[in-house]
């Protein structure tokens, strides 16, 4: 098990005056959402939210608007106190960190995204990429050698002294990636980053950032509405309803075994074809029709796209195999299931 | 797909609108689009509403409000008698007071004529004077019998008496006519008070209609129904108003306490002095407290005027001091640099005018008064404004404080100016920074609040403090903002210079002030042109500096 870089153990957010009692008599009762608002007039923003980031991973949390998770991601930097809970960054307890070792953390380990860039318009893209490295007293000229050197990692070398209205909104949005970058945190928290983008120029950013995290092994929370970026993006995916988080698993978990209606729905629409492995829909050897001598093979890593094509040119089934020893089959019925999501 | 599922009458439109028959999911029903002229209008809920809106006789304002639903005229048909004949009564009972007072006054106007006609009596002055005059020329006539019974010549009381007994006749006449038009007075005011019943009672449902469709979106706040408690609050608002006023108007001379309050007559009947008002005495105390405060206060009030004091000297020293070519010149530069050359070729020629018709020291003994308060309102306004900014309770705190600066008329600070800090230009400048100095604040809490949150946070999530985020981000994203306040500021502050002069302030403003004494009007035009050229080169190298349009 690798270590992991981000732990949030029992994280509680209750928004309103009278939080602390709201929180003792949600322990004491065990109080629903509308019974502490009719109650104390709280909100509860997060409830009891544990998970853990390992080092390098991409950590998906999905949810709709008011699911709580922009509210839970700020917890991670503090901009946000949890009402109760623990929340660790490598291993230290954020909660009882004095203020300027706060701050330090948040400029060295921590870089975040904001859905809407939030770049500072009077300073030009480079000063802005600057900016967390500024606010450490670095030299003035190291702080230019960094900001062009991670302009140069999203490509906007050629636009470090325009400002940031110049840029169209994806540009923008790279800048913010920048500055974000410029510190060489461990973390990064991105807040909805690509949600405000059009889809095209979201796609190309979307791969463009999950190749990069992956070059620079940084542990990311990403934060994002939509499915499909989840599961383009994360490793795993935390699925958050009303403040809960409903569902952790990767996305192919999520998709098969949905942990109840609301994940259900959720993933209906999605498309399984490169996300459903062989592995969770074969069915045993020896319930294989016939012989499989010349049937087609494919390992059971291999996806729902590569068995229809296996499948599509013969009329036997396909074998799966681990490690070159058949293990299963999935014949034409179980392909299709699987396309529509497992249900047998 | 099945025929069964599809709804039976799929209506395709008359009136064009083409119904949209899409597969009907299961178990959903089928969705029908129908042309608005066959649209049923449901009377039953709508009466019911109307009846619980009205409360009383329900079934005429059905009727009525069907009426006006259905009319698309201007002119309303239908007629509430009741409004018409009760007018301000029903509009009170029914909670239109919009139509209440309308009508109250309008009615009472119509009543006023009709007073004046009926015993208003518009020619009894001149028919009693019609009266003495026939007496004196009867005594005439009676000292021309004595004289000439005593045997001496009449024809001088003749004469008397005929001219007298001929004005008499003239007084009678005029008064007559005046009756006779009492008369059309009143005929004037039945007909007035009788097109205001019709109008009454022609638009009562109109407008009751309109407060029902507004008692719909919010019936809790709109008056409904009949109320016999607001028709008593209506009769006591009649009778407050209807009686005296029209007593006043008809009759030719009221009771004097109507004409004016009483106040003297209260006060000595409250304090119980003879010749003492609330008004002496209120003001006597004030004044007292006001010389108890200046005494009190006198070294911190001389500590203010000191500091003041030191900042415009500071200033005269630099415009007035140095040599004028000199200064003339860096304000030309000034000029050029800020705003561009246009504005330095005006600045020129406002110099030019100002030098030549001799103002040049009054001129900078001016721009040094409103400079200094400039610079206090400055270096005092933004640190407030940055503060309310941050702090809603400071500034819902300090808002009527920084109202009532702006809408006080200058005249009225005057006087406790003069008290605490004397004559003289400080107390002046003073007087400047009370008016001038609102809107810097104004506008930098107004900047500092519309620094968008997510910049801020993106600043804290970056490790900064609270100062570096004042310092990197809401500073510099506010300073448009504080700087239209900074250019308010100055303009607020020229706008005081003459008024200052009151008190014993210098530069231009006096020599406006001198002229408005002596009705000069020459030497106070000329003074006021200067005042305006100077007013101009400051908002426009101020402006061009804030616009960044110079030459760079």
């Amino acid at each position: 098990m690798t270590e992991a870089v981000v732990t949030l153990s029992n994280v509680w957010k209750i928004f309103g005056d009278r939080a602390d009692e709201a929180m003792a008599a949600v322990r004491a009762e065990g109080l629903t959402k509308p019974q502490v608002l009719e109650r104390f007039g709280c909100v509860v923003g997060v409830q009891d939210a544990s998970f853990e980031v390992p080092r390098g991973e991409i950590f998906c949390i999905m949810g709709l608007s008011g699911s709580g998770k922009s509210t839970l991601v700020r917890h991670v930097n503090r901009l946000i106190e949890p009402t109760a809970g623990r929340i660790e960054i490598l291993g230290r307890d954020i909660s009882a960190m004095k203020e300027r070792e706060l701050r330090q953390v948040r400029a060295q380990q921590i870089g975040m995204v904001f859905q809407h860039m939030a770049l500072m318009p009077h300073r030009s893209v480079r000063d802005n990429v600057a900016y967390p490295l500024e606010i450490r007293d670095v030299p003035k000229s190291k702080r230019w050698a960094v900001s062009d050197h991670v302009l140069g990692l999203v490509d906007l070398t050629g636009y470090e002294d325009r400002l940031p209205k110049e840029l169209s909104g994806g540009m923008q949005q790279r800048v913010g990636i920048a500055r974000a970058l410029a510190s060489d945190p461990e973390i990064l928290l991105m807040d909805e980053p690509f949600s405000a983008l059009d889809p095209l120029i979201r796609l190309q950013l979307q791969d463009q950032f999950k190749a990069l995290v992956a070059q620079l092994k940084k542990t990311t929370l990403f934060i994002t509405h939509d499915l499909d970026e989840a599961i383009r993006i994360g490793h795993r995916i935390a699925i958050m309803k009303d403040g809960v988080i409903v569902q952790i698993g990767t996305a192919e978990e999520i998709v098969m075994n949905p942990a109840d209606d609301y994940v259900r729905e959720f993933v209906q629409g999605i498309s399984k074809l490169k996300l459903v492995k062989a592995h969770s829909i074969m069915g045993p050897l020896d319930a294989a029709p016939g012989p499989l001598g010349d049937a087609p093979r494919a390992d059971e890593d291999a996806d729902l796209d590569h068995l229809i094509d296996l499948s599509a040119d013969t009329a036997s089934p396909v074998v799966i195999t681990r490690g070159g020893a058949d293990v299963g089959f999935v014949d034409k019925t179980r392909l299709l299931r699987g396309i529509q999501g497992g249900r047998q | 797909m099945t025929d069964t599922t599809v709804p039976e009458q799929v209506d395709s439109g008359r009136g064009g609108a083409a119904a949209v028959p899409g597969a009907p999911l299961a178990g959903e029903p089928g969705i029908t689009v129908t042309a608005a002229s066959d649209i049923e209008v449901n009377r039953d809920e709508l009466d019911a509403s109307i009846g619980q809106f009205v409360e009383e006789r329900a079934p005429y304002y059905q009727r009525s409000f069907h009426r006006i639903h259905e009319s698309t005229g201007l002119v309303p048909r239908t007629f509430n008698l009741w409004a018409a004949v009760a007018g301000p009564f029903w509009a009170a009972a029914r909670g239109v007071w919009g139509m209440f007072w309308t009508f109250l006054i309008l009615e009472i106007i119509a009543w006023v004529q009709i007073g004046r006609g009926l015993w208003g009596n518009p020619g009894a002055s001149l028919m009693e004077r019609a009266g003495t005059q026939r007496a004196r020329a009867d005594e005439f006539l009676q000292r021309a019998a004595d004289a000439t019974a005593a045997g001496e010549d009449p024809s001088r009381f003749e004469r008397l008496a005929e001219n007298i007994g001929r004005a008499a006749d003239k007084s009678l006449a005029e008064a007559e006519a005046l009756s006779a038009e009492a008369t059309s007075i009143m005929l004037y005011g039945l007909a007035l008070l009788a097109v205001f019943k019709i109008v009454q009672g022609l638009y009562a449902n109109r407008v009751y209609e309109k407060q029902y469709s507004k008692w719909r979106i919010d019936p809790a706040s709109v008056e409904s129904g009949f109320s016999r408690r607001r028709a008593g609050i209506g009769a006591a608002l009649v009778a407050a108003i209807a009686p005296l006023t029209i007593y006043k108007f008809t009759v030719s001379s009221p009771w004097a306490v109507l004409n004016e309050f009483p106040e003297k007559r209260l006060s000595e009947a409250v304090l119980g002095v003879e010749n003492e008002t609330f008004f002496t005495r209120l003001a006597t105390w004030l004044e007292a407290r006001i010389d108890a405060a200046a005494v009190a206060g006198a070294d911190v009030f001389d500590g203010v005027t000191a500091g003041v004091r030191s900042v415009l000297d500071a200033l005269t020293l630099a415009l007035n001091g140095t040599p004028w070519p000199v200064v003339m010149t860096v304000i030309i530069v000034t000029a050029w640099r800020a705003a561009g050359p246009r504005v330095a070729i005006f600045t020129t020629a406002a110099l030019a005018y100002i030098a030549l018709l001799g103002y040049w020291d009054v001129a900078m003994e001016t721009v040094a008064l409103v400079g200094a308060a400039v610079i206090i309102c400055v270096v005092i306004g933004i640190p407030l404004g940055i503060w309310f900014g941050k702090s809603r309770r400071a500034y819902n705190a300090a808002e009527p404080v920084l109202d009532l600066m702006q809408t006080l008329p200058a005249f009225v600070y005057l006087i406790p100016i003069i008290a605490f800090f004397g004559t003289g230009n400080p107390p002046g400048i003073l007087a400047t920074i009370i008016f001038g100095m609102p809107p810097v604040i104004r506008l930098t809490a107004l900047g500092m609040r519309g620094v968008p949150e997510n910049i801020k946070e993106a600043a804290t999530a970056f490790g900064a403090s609270k100062r570096q985020v004042l310092k990197d981000v809401e500073i510099p994203l506010a300073l448009p903002s504080i700087m239209a306040g900074v250019n308010q500021t100055i303009l607020m502050c020229l706008s005081m210079v003459v008024i200052i002069s009151l008190i014993g302030g210098g530069g231009l403003g006096k020599v406006i002030l001198e002229a408005l004494q002596y009705a000069a009007k020459g030497p106070g035009l000329l003074g006021g042109f200067a005042i305006l050229f100077c007013a101009m080169v400051i908002d426009r190298i101020v402006q061009g500096a804030f616009r960044g349009d110079g030459a760079r």
